[in-house]
């Protein structure tokens, strides 16, 4: 098994026939929730895995920004579909999903504090503990801000990434979405990340609602998204990268012009 | 682990999903920007366990979803969708598609409002609208479609 390398894809249920037609396709992600531990996998991830395309399980739901320790269950299934499809990593994201037991629903950002670093890298460690392959962590898309930040963006990973030594899921969709609705500018935070220790990228597209940019994952990606990634690339081109669609799947042809996209803008080869 | 940090999680969480007030220092704006993106983001994952319910409110169903689910949190897609069509269905304003698909997961499943549905052991039968499903050794059949 390898590290994922190229052009991929997160591979889900509705578009699995899709994903099984890439002659190409060396890496796929798999939203780690969405598997049971103990198998089987979902017919069209065990064929990927006869074909030895490499499979990320990618957790949504472990809160590793949560001021209350990480679920070791959730940690644990984790690690269990990580074995289950023979992943040399898996990713999660520097967010909450719950707090004081209400669940958000989705990723939420936290204070970019030295006690949210202290938070966070409490519970990666947790994490790193019971997992069998390294963790990539993976900066979220935010539509508000905590109103005392003591760090900026870059300095509030770098030191999570420094301090824990995981990998970088850097998304570039991410970047742009921070960038356009808090007024900065995305390539200026690429230049203070540590791109060497980028495992993959995201890419993903997303739609402007009320004039704010939202990260949608079923949308088209901008081109803005694609100039961006092509920043990332001229810094230093990441190992692989993922392309995120999590809904109103687009007719076949649509979808693999967007991978070719990736594959143009990063030289990476086309999959399709 | 910190105190501090744990409850203004917590507020923060409740003021986006459970109808508590802003924390303070919080821009009230943003908040309300994501308290609607996260609706909007719930209803696609609910639709995606209640397809037929979704497809028969139509372009309803973004706004009735948002409606019911707003200072509500989320008991998972697949109980929410349940208790928004037990809830449409008091009203009488269940779709007929999603009455079908309310009918036969009642038949499959038994579901107290609380915790998550288990399967039945025993036959059983679910109703909505007219439409009756019954369930015999985990296989569902629709004996009657809803009304229409």
């Amino acid at each position: 098994m390898t590290g994922p390398w190229g052009v991929g894809i997160g591979w889900r249920p509705e578009i699995a026939g899709f994903v099984a037609d890439l002659p190409g396709l060396r890496f796929v992600e798999v939203i780690a929730e969405g598997v049971a531990a103990t198998g089987p996998l979902p017919a069209g991830l065990a064929a990927l895995r006869e074909r030895g395309v490499t499979v990320v399980p990618h957790g949504v739901r472990l809160s590793l920004g949560g001021a209350e320790p990480v679920d070791p269950a959730r940690v644990a299934h984790l690690g269990a579909v990580a074995e289950l499809v023979g992943a040399p990593l898996v990713s999660e994201h520097i967010a909450f999903v719950r707090a004081g037991g209400v669940e958000a629903g989705h990723l939420l950002p936290l204070p970019r504090s030295r006690e949210a670093v202290d938070a966070v890298c409490a519970n990666v460690a947790r994490a790193q503990a019971e997992l069998p392959v390294p963790i990539a962590l993976e900066p979220i898309a935010a539509l508000f801000d905590w109103p005392d930040d003591e760090l900026d963006e870059a300095a509030f990973l770098t030191e999570i990434l420094e301090r824990t030594g995981a990998f970088l899921l850097l998304d570039v969709a991410n970047v742009y979405a921070n960038a356009r609705n808090s007024g900065g500018d995305p390539a200026a935070l690429l230049d203070r990340l540590p791109l060497e220790r980028v495992a993959y990228a995201h890419v993903a597209g997303g739609a402007e609602h009320g004039g704010h940019y939202h990260d949608t994952h079923t949308d088209p990606v901008p081109p803005a998204v694609l100039d961006l990634l092509r920043e990332l690339c001229a810094r230093h081109r990441p190992p692989a990268l993922l392309l995120e669609r999590d809904g109103h799947y687009p007719p076949a042809p649509t979808l693999r012009a967007e991978l070719d996209a990736l594959a143009a803008a990063s030289g990476f080869p086309a999959v399709t | 682990m910190s105190g501090d940090l744990a409850e203004r999680q917590a507020a923060l969480v409740a003021a986006l999903v459970a109808g508590g007030p802003p924390p303070p220092g919080f821009d009230p704006a943003a908040l309300a920007v994501a308290r609607a993106a996260l609706l909007r983001k719930r209803a696609g994952e609910v639709a995606r366990h209640w397809p037929l319910l979704a497809a028969g409110l139509g372009p309803r169903w973004a706004v009735t979803f948002a409606g019911w689910a707003a200072g509500r949190p989320t008991g998972g897609s697949l109980r929410d969708g349940w208790d928004l069509a037990r809830e449409l269905r008091e009203r009488g304003t269940l779709p007929p598609l999603g009455a079908e698909e309310l009918a036969a997961r009642e038949a499959a499943d038994r579901y107290d409002g609380h915790g998550p549905p288990r399967p039945r052991r025993l036959p059983g039968w679910g109703r909505a609208g007219g439409a009756v499903a019954v369930q015999v050794a985990g296989r569902v059949r629709l004996l009657r479609p809803a009304r229409r």
